[in-house]
């Protein structure tokens, strides 16, 4: 019984890390991401959200060689518009891919960014996250296959 | 008797008089019944110029006109336009829409990053809107007027006619709340009295045109006209998903059941997922 209930706030301790590391986001503007750089962190996935109205990555990796791995979140626009903007669904990139992500770093210095590119390194498939990429009709001619 | 006669008279008079007050405030009508469509009705729907498909917006174009076709804002308006204008530029954007209430009209169709449908069915055109399970916008097009009063909402009372192959669209009835917005950063709630009138048809095979003229006169000192640009998709990869906003609100748990559940998570004020500490 003891047993069980320490598995039970185990499991508990662990869904309220896992939700510190999310938040919220709406429809908003993206300028406090600063799209005069690009960083790049090399990592592995640690969680997707393939949701509305902004999909996010986890990653946990190094942005300069040496450095210890730590989380970062990356944001992205809708499923809808990665779908047509950028060749995505909802399963091509999974926890636990290796992969490589160009980004704009949050201005504020806190550990996010505005994913423009991933790479996955087992793979070398990319994705990018342009919403203005599909400004054009019928888009299946040309996107990504 | 005179005087009995005329007392007669006086309560009938009365009483003609409150019958009739009776009457006039009984409904003078019977209620206005939508009639079921008819084989015709659906046969002229094919009428109709084609504007199946999905319908994503020229971002790209609403950015250039926040810059190259500013509204004709009062003056009081325009200092607090400007300020927002700054704020974003500076990394700071003013959060307009990040409480998932709907856009409304007409910031949905001026500063939308998302895609829309629409669909003809006799007497209506719908617009359905991809991210926000609330956006949708009603145009009936059965020859009705605009009630005398009606409740303000998001997206307003809108009647439509076509002209030729144009569809051409008034609303009013639009909550003051709903914003008159350039970006997502930048907007004004229209505070009353506002009046959008489209003009929205086909240019070329696949790009839909929305002429938009805004009458709002407690923050424009003049209509504001401007056209906004969307692309059509056909592939079926592209059809128009499900997206509800609020669901950004919580992420996907796991209870100590097990069950698995939508867990709210903390709201920061600027309308940003926290990123890792």
């Amino acid at each position: 019984m003891i047993l069980k209930f320490k598995k039970i706030l185990s499991i508990a301790t662990f869904a309220v890390g896992a939700m510190s590391i999310t938040s919220v986001m709406a429809h908003h503007s993206t300028t406090m991401f600063d799209k005069d750089k690009v960083s790049t962190i090399t990592g592995v996935v640690k969680e997707v959200q393939w949701t509305n109205p902004h999909v996010a990555i986890f990653i946990e990796g190094t942005i300069k060689d040496g450095d210890a791995p730590t989380l970062w979140l990356m944001e992205m626009t809708s499923p809808g518009n990665l779908t047509r903007g950028g060749g995505w669904s909802r399963n091509v990139v999974k926890v636990g891919d290796k992969a490589v992500v160009d980004f704009s770093p949050l201005r504020n210095g806190n550990k996010g960014g505005a994913l423009k590119k991933i790479t996955l390194v087992d793979t070398g498939k990319f994705y990018t996250a342009d919403i203005r990429a599909q400004e054009r009709a019928n888009l299946e001619e040309t996107v990504q296959k | 008797m005179n005087n009995k006669f005329l007392s007669v008279a006086l309560a009938m008079s009365i009483s003609f008089g409150f019958l009739s007050l009776a009457a006039q405030a009984q409904p003078s009508n019977k209620p206005v019944i939508n009639p079921p469509p008819t084989a015709k009705d659906w046969a002229n729907l094919a009428k109709l110029p084609d504007w199946s498909g999905v319908w994503n917006p020229f971002v790209t174009d609403q950015d250039k006109q926040a810059k190259t076709n500013m509204p004709p804002w009062t003056p009081k308006v325009n200092e607090q336009i400007q300020f927002q204008l700054a704020e974003e530029k500076a990394g700071r954007p003013p959060p307009l829409f990040v409480d998932c209430l709907p856009e409304g009209m007409p910031a949905w169709m001026l500063i939308t990053h998302n895609a829309m449908e629409v669909l003809f069915t006799p007497g209506r055109v719908t617009m359905l809107g991809e991210s926000d399970g609330n956006r949708l916008r009603r145009i009936y097009t059965d020859g009705r007027q605009h009630p005398d009063d009606p409740d303000p909402t998001f997206h307003g009372h809108s009647i439509g006619k076509w002209e030729g192959d144009t569809l051409v669209v008034d609303t009013v009835g639009i909550s003051p709340q709903a914003y008159i917005a350039i970006s997502e950063a930048a907007g004004i709630p229209n505070n009353g009295d506002i009046r959008v009138i489209e003009r929205i048809h086909l240019v070329g095979k696949d790009e839909l045109h929305d002429e938009i003229e805004i009458i709002a006169p407690k923050v424009l000192t003049k209509p504001w006209k401007t056209t906004r640009v969307y692309f059509r998709q056909r592939a079926r990869k592209f059809d128009i998903v499900e997206g509800v906003c609020l669901e950004g609100y919580f992420a996907p748990r796991k209870d100590k059941f097990g069950n698995d559940i939508f867990a709210p998570i903390p709201v920061d004020v600027g309308g940003n997922r926290i990123p890792p500490q």
